[in-house]
This record gives structure tokens, sequence and C-alpha cells, in this order.
């Protein structure tokens, strides 16, 4: 059985990862990407918590049902995301996150 | 009972706002308003006189007050109904009308009529205000309404230098004597707390210096108001005014105030023999003083203006007399002689001036040299103005003669109580008397008698100025004897002990004295000197300034004894020192202590300047430029890219964590 702290260290790894392609790519496919990963991080958290609490073998099902509703979850926020995109497009021909300064 | 007496000084007041709103409108600018309160007025007062009489002749004295309205702390408003304020009422409603009809014709072609009756209504109001005053200050407000309406009347041809003048001078030296009553009706007020009349006449000033302090004030703006020396130089120079106002002036109104405020503080005044006696003096050398200015006068109106002042001299001369043996405990007739003289001389001087108008009228000039022998041309004139002249000379049975032989005969007795000052004051009565019979003849001769000497063409007035002169003149020559008909004056008027005698008694008593026939002959010699000079010319009036003293005397006499080139050196020398005093005083001092605070408060402004720019703006600045410089430094960390914020956010979450984390180990 794999210890708690390699699936944490993985999932750990995966969050960095996600939050290093949304702060440093310019490209806003791959920030929409990197912000999958993140959710991958979380779900991989609460799959690993499942399967540790309680009782080791069997796991808690609730972590692994969780999991599945983050991930159809993440499919929605996917479309949503794409969908803003495309709306964005149209109007600036471009999605170079440098360029998207209308916060200011 | 009495309240309808409020309309007599009402009526005035509301025909006053009702000419200066619509006089200009109405007929004859006003006259016809002016009128009709006028007569509103005497009939009312004819009908309270004839009450407070007849409630009087039962034994009951009428003294109340009505119509009392409470206007500020201690202060009621309120008529004083009594038997001097009711005469006095009917005295002045009276004559105001008698002048007013005779207006219509002396003021027929002025241009500015309105003005002339709104003052003149205002005028009279002062008047029937004054004397019917419950306290002292409603009295001191309408004798100063009588003070400003004079100065107006007396100015009212103001376009002439003379004119405007002279009723400056009225003014100002009214204002002197104005003053010290307004001091002494204080004094009254900071001793008793009052300024009722009739609480003031009861309880008296309390002992002290006051008792001698207060009357003499008091007298002291009756001075002022009567014309008495030394403030007397107003009169003469307050003809420049109309004829009519100076009627009004002399015979219904203002002078007569002095001599009512002396009886309505009769008391206070009896209550100080040092009073008194001052009254006395003044009212006696008043009397001859002025006369003597009066032999030389050429202007007609200026005789008439010093006879004034010597008949009101007398007056005061009786008042004074009545006080000091009152005083005494001697009953005494001089308070009744007094009010006596002052009816019977408001009717003759009314007359006399108004003849007098008429003459000028005609004539167009006031100097008695261009005169002479208008009595064939203006015979009602003629005949109306000798009545006057024999009433103001004291011929039986002319008003004058009764009340001017009361006062001197009060006189002489009380000379008899106090020794030869009295006797040295009715002398010089008695030569009043000489002198008034010589300068009221000189008058009449001069203007109706002999032949035209300047080239005039004179002309009867018009009637509706001789009736009001026949009408006078019958008063001029009933008003004495009316008194004898109910049995002497002091059945009406009367102060302390009331006198009765009988018509009889009182006639016997006149005319069996001795000094009654020392008076009618100093009379009698006055109007026979004048005839001789002035009508038959046997004797050249030359005479009189044939020797070195006469010249002197008539020099004198011309200058007004000085006093007007006194009170000028006085006005020019110590009036307009004080001014440069005054002046260098403001400049150096007044202006030096005003420029220092200036100063002062222009270092203090620098100060507050500099702390302002440095201090407060510098704080205000700072706090600025360290917010713009922080936001300038904050702009730059804002570039929109949501990137920029995500890693701000993620570096904030990774210090939360730290924080945490270390918090949950338990420190470091």
């Amino acid at each position: 059985m794999i210890p708690l702290e390699y699936e944490l260290a993985l999932a750990g790894i995966l969050f960095g990862i996600g939050v290093f392609g949304i702060i440093y790519r310019k490209n806003a496919i791959i920030v929409l990407m990197s912000v999958e990963i993140i959710l991958n991080a979380a779900i991989m958290n609460l799959v690993a918590f499942s399967s540790y609490a309680i009782n080791p073998i069997t796991g808690d099902p609730g972590g692994q049902v969780f999991a599945v509703l983050a991930i159809a979850i993440a499919a929605g926020e996917v479309c949503i995301g794409l969908g803003i995109y495309i709306v964005y497009f149209r109007s600036r021909k471009d999605i170079n996150l440098e360029e998207a300064t209308r916060l200011r | 009972m009495f309240e309808y007496a409020l309309l007599i000084v009402a009526a005035p007041l509301v025909a006053f706002l009702l000419i200066i709103i619509f006089g200009r409108w109405t007929w004859q600018g006003g006259a016809a308003i002016a009128i009709a309160a006028l007569a509103t007025s005497f009939i009312v007062s004819v009908i309270l006189f004839a009450q407070v009489l007849g409630l009087g002749a039962l034994g009951e004295p009428v003294s109340e007050e009505v119509f009392q309205y409470n206007w500020v702390g201690p202060v009621e408003f309120g008529l004083l109904i009594d038997n001097i304020s009711s005469l006095m009422m009917v005295l002045v409603s009276f004559l105001c009308l008698v002048i007013g009809i005779y207006s219509l014709g002396y003021m027929a072609e002025d241009k500015s009529k309105t003005r002339y009756y709104a003052e003149f209504v205002l005028f009279t109001a002062g008047m029937l205000g004054t004397v019917s005053a419950n306290n002292f200050l409603q009295f001191l407000i309408f004798w100063e309404t009588m003070g400003l309406c004079s100065y107006l009347l007396i100015g009212f041809w103001y376009e002439k230098s003379e004119a405007a003048s002279a009723a400056k001078k009225a003014f100002m030296v009214t204002r002197v004597g104005d003053m010290l009553l307004l001091i002494g009706i204080m004094a009254i007020f900071a001793s008793l707390g009052t300024f009722n009349i009739l609480e003031i006449q009861a309880r008296g000033i309390p002992a002290g210096a006051l008792v001698h302090v207060v009357p003499l004030l008091l007298f002291a703006g009756a001075v002022g108001k009567s014309a008495q020396f030394p403030l007397h130089i107003w009169l003469p120079d307050a003809m420049e005014g109309p004829t009519t106002v100076s009627a009004l002036i002399h015979a219904a109104t203002m002078v007569k105030a002095g001599v009512f405020l002396v009886a309505r503080s009769f008391p206070l005044v009896a209550a100080s023999d040092i009073a008194s006696i001052t009254v006395i003096c003044i009212g006696g050398f008043t009397a001859i003083f002025a006369a003597s200015m009066a032999l030389v006068a050429f202007d007609i109106k200026r005789v008439l203006a010093y006879s004034t002042i010597s008949q009101i001299g007398y007056m005061i001369l009786g008042l004074g007399a009545a006080a000091l043996l009152f005083e005494a405990g001697h009953a005494s007739h001089g308070f009744t002689a007094s009010m006596y003289h002052l009816m019977n001389h408001a009717f003759f001087k009314a007359l006399l001036f108004l003849a007098a108008g008429s003459v000028i009228h005609a004539v167009g000039s006031n100097d008695m040299r261009v005169m002479g022998g208008l009595h064939s041309k203006m015979k009602i004139t003629s005949i109306t103005m000798l009545f006057g002249a024999l009433a103001l000379s004291g011929i039986p049975p002319f008003s004058g003669f009764w009340s001017k032989d009361a006062i001197l005969h009060e006189v002489f007795v009380a000379g008899e109580t106090y020794g030869a000052i009295f006797t040295f004051i009715w002398v010089a009565g008695v030569i009043t008397a000489f002198l008034t019979a010589f300068y009221a003849f000189r008058l009449w001769f001069m203007t109706f008698a002999g032949k035209t000497r300047g080239d005039i063409h004179p002309h009867e007035s018009p009637r509706v100025m001789t009736y009001p002169l026949i009408a006078l003149a019958i008063f001029a020559l009933i008003s004495g004897m009316l008194a004898l008909v109910i049995g002497g004056f002091g059945h009406l008027i009367t102060y302390g002990g009331t006198v009765h005698e009988g018509t009889m008694e009182l006639l016997t008593e006149i005319f069996t004295s001795p000094l009654t026939y020392i008076t009618l002959f100093a009379a009698v010699a006055g109007i026979g000197l004048a005839y001789v000079v002035y009508y038959k010319q046997r004797v050249s009036s030359e005479v009189f300034v044939s020797t070195s003293a006469g010249r002197g005397m008539q020099k004198l006499l011309q200058n007004r004894y000085y006093l007007d080139a006194a009170y000028r050196g006085f006005a020019l020398h110590v009036g307009t020192g004080i001014a440069r005093a005054a002046d260098w005083f403001d400049r150096n001092v007044i202006d030096g202590v005003v420029n220092g605070s200036a100063k002062v408060g222009l270092l203090l402004a620098r100060g507050s300047d500099a702390v302002d720019r440095k201090g407060v703006d510098g704080a205000v600045d700072g706090i600025a430029y360290v917010i713009t410089g922080s936001s300038n430094r904050a702009r730059a960390r804002q570039t929109g890219q949501i990137q920029v914020y995500l890693a701000a956010m993620v570096m904030g979450m990774f210090a939360v964590a730290l924080i945490m984390l270390i918090y949950l180990s338990g420190g470091w």
C-alpha cells in the first residue's frame, strides 16, 4: 500500500505545477489547463484521504464519490471557461493574457 | 368715565398719518383732514372740560387716569384727566383749530401745504399728549415730538438760510433744557421707581439732595421749552417760520408746555425752597429782561416774541411765588393766577400773532418802519390787534389785566412774608407792566397810525383770516371776565386749598387794593408815553438816545444784551476748542490705539499665516504627498493582469499557510 505521504506529495506537486502554469503562462488555454491540474490535485487529496481515513482497507466511499462529482464539476467549469474565451476572442481577436489589462 | 378723552389726542395723530399718506390728493393739500381732526379734538375736549368742571363745581375735583395701557415694566401709558389738563386741552385744541382755519388763507399760496398741515397736526398732537400724559415718560415723548415739530415748522421755508439756522438754533437750545429734564425724570425714577405723575405728586421726593435737584432739573426743561432766561435766545429767531407757526408756538403749544411742566410738578417745586426761589428769580428777571429787548425791535413779530418771553416770565413767577407760599403753609392764589394768565395770554397772543400775520400778508414785510397808517386800509385787523394790545398791556376789562394783576399781587404777598427780594421782584414786575404797555402800543401806533412810510399797497385779508381774528378778539376781551361770572377762576384751577370767592368779593378785593392801581397806572403811563412818542410825535424817539447812556442802552438792547454773541463766542471758542482737543485726542490717542491694535492684529495675522502655511498646510500637503507617492507606487502594481493578482494571492496564501503551520506546531 502506498503511504499517504506519497499521495499528498503528488497532490502538492500537481498543485504547484498548476499554480505555476496559471501565474506564468500567457496563453489563456494553458491557464485553463493549469486550473484543471489544480483541481486534479484537490481530487487527488480527496481520494488519498478517503482511502486513508477510518478503515485503511475499505476506506471511506464518501471521498471517492466527491472525487467523481468534482470531476464532473471540473468539466462544467472548462465549458464555461472556454465559452468566456470564445466571447473574449471575438471582441479582442486575441487571448494573450498580457494584453488583458482591462481590470486596471 | 373719561375714556373718550383718548379721542382728543388720537384725532390729530390719525390726521397726521392720513395727511402724510393721502394729503396731497385732498382739498388744500390735507387742510380738510387737519381742520376736521382739530375740530374733533376741540368738540371732545369741550365736552370733557364741561364734565370735569361740573364735577369740580360739585366739590369733587377730578383727578382720574384713564385708558391705562401697560407698556413695559412699571410704565403705564394713559391719560391723566384733571382740571389743568382738561383746561389745557380745550385751550390748545381751540387755538389750534382757529389757527388752522386762519392758515387756509395765510398758507393758500404755499406750494408745500401738505407738509405744513401734517406738521401742524403733529404739533397739536404733541401738545395735547404732553398736557394729558399720566406719566413723565409719556410726557417726555410728546414733549420731544413738539420739539421735533417746532424744528420742522420754524424751518418750514428751509430754502432761506435764516429759517434753517433758526430751526437749528431752536432745536439745539431747547435740547439743553430737554437733556436736563430727562436727567430729572430719570432721577425721579431712580428714587421713586415710578413715572406716574399722580404717584410722584402724592409721594414726593424723599429727603436728601434730590429734593432740590429734581425740581431744578425739571424747571431747566421748562426754561428751555418756555424760552426763559438764559435759554430764551431761540424764540425771537423762531420768527423765521410762517406767522401761523409763531402763533402756534407762542399761544397754544411749545412755550406753554414749559409752564405746564412747572404746574404739573408743582408739589415737587413747592417741596424745595431753593427751587421755588430759583423759579421766582428766573421768572421775574426774564419778564423785565425780555420786555426791555422788545422796546427796540423793529420786526413786528420779534416784538411779539419778546413779549411772549416776558409774559411767560410772569407765569413762571406766579408759580414760583405760589410754590414758596404753599410750602410755608399760606393759602396761595399764585397757581390759579398763573394758569389764568396762561389761558388769557394764549388768547391774546394768538390774536396778536394772527393779526401781525394779516399785516405781513398785506404788506409783505415784517419791518414796522415801512408800515404805518394801515388802520384805514385794514380796519378789522387794526381793531382786533388793538384788542390784543390792550389785553397785553393789562387794561381792564381786557383779559390780561385780571391775571397779570393777580400774579403781581401774589408776588407782593410773598414779599410781605419773605422780605426785600420779592418786593424788588414785584417792582420789576410793575416796571415790566409799564414796558409791556409801551412796546405793545409802540407796535400798534407804528403799524396802524400815522402815514404809510414804505411803498406798500396793503389790503384787508380774506374772511378766512379775519373771522378767526374776530373770534380771538372777543376772547381777548371776555376771557378774563368769564372767570368773574363763575365767581373766580380759583373754582376751576387751584392747587392745595380751594379758593371760593364770590364775584363781588373778588371785584372788591381787586379794586380796593392799592396794588391794582399801581400796576394800572404803570400800564396807562406806558400807553401814554407810546402815544406821545409814536402817535402825536411831540417827542421824537430820538430823545431816548440823545444821551450817551441812552445810546449805550439802545446798543445793548439791540444786541440783545450780547447774549447771542456770548453764546456764539462760547460756541466758537470754547466749543471749537473742545472740538479741537477732541480732534487732537481722536487723531493721536484714539487713532494711535486703533493703529496700534491694528499693528498687533497684523503681527498676529502674520504669525498665524506662517503657522497656517508651514504647519497646517504642511501637514495637509505632507499627507497628500505621502498618499500620492504611495498610490503612485501602488498603481504600478495595478497592472490589470489577473495573473499578477493571482501571484500576490498565492504568495499571501503561502504566508497564511506558513503562519498557521508555525502556530499549529506550537511556535518556533
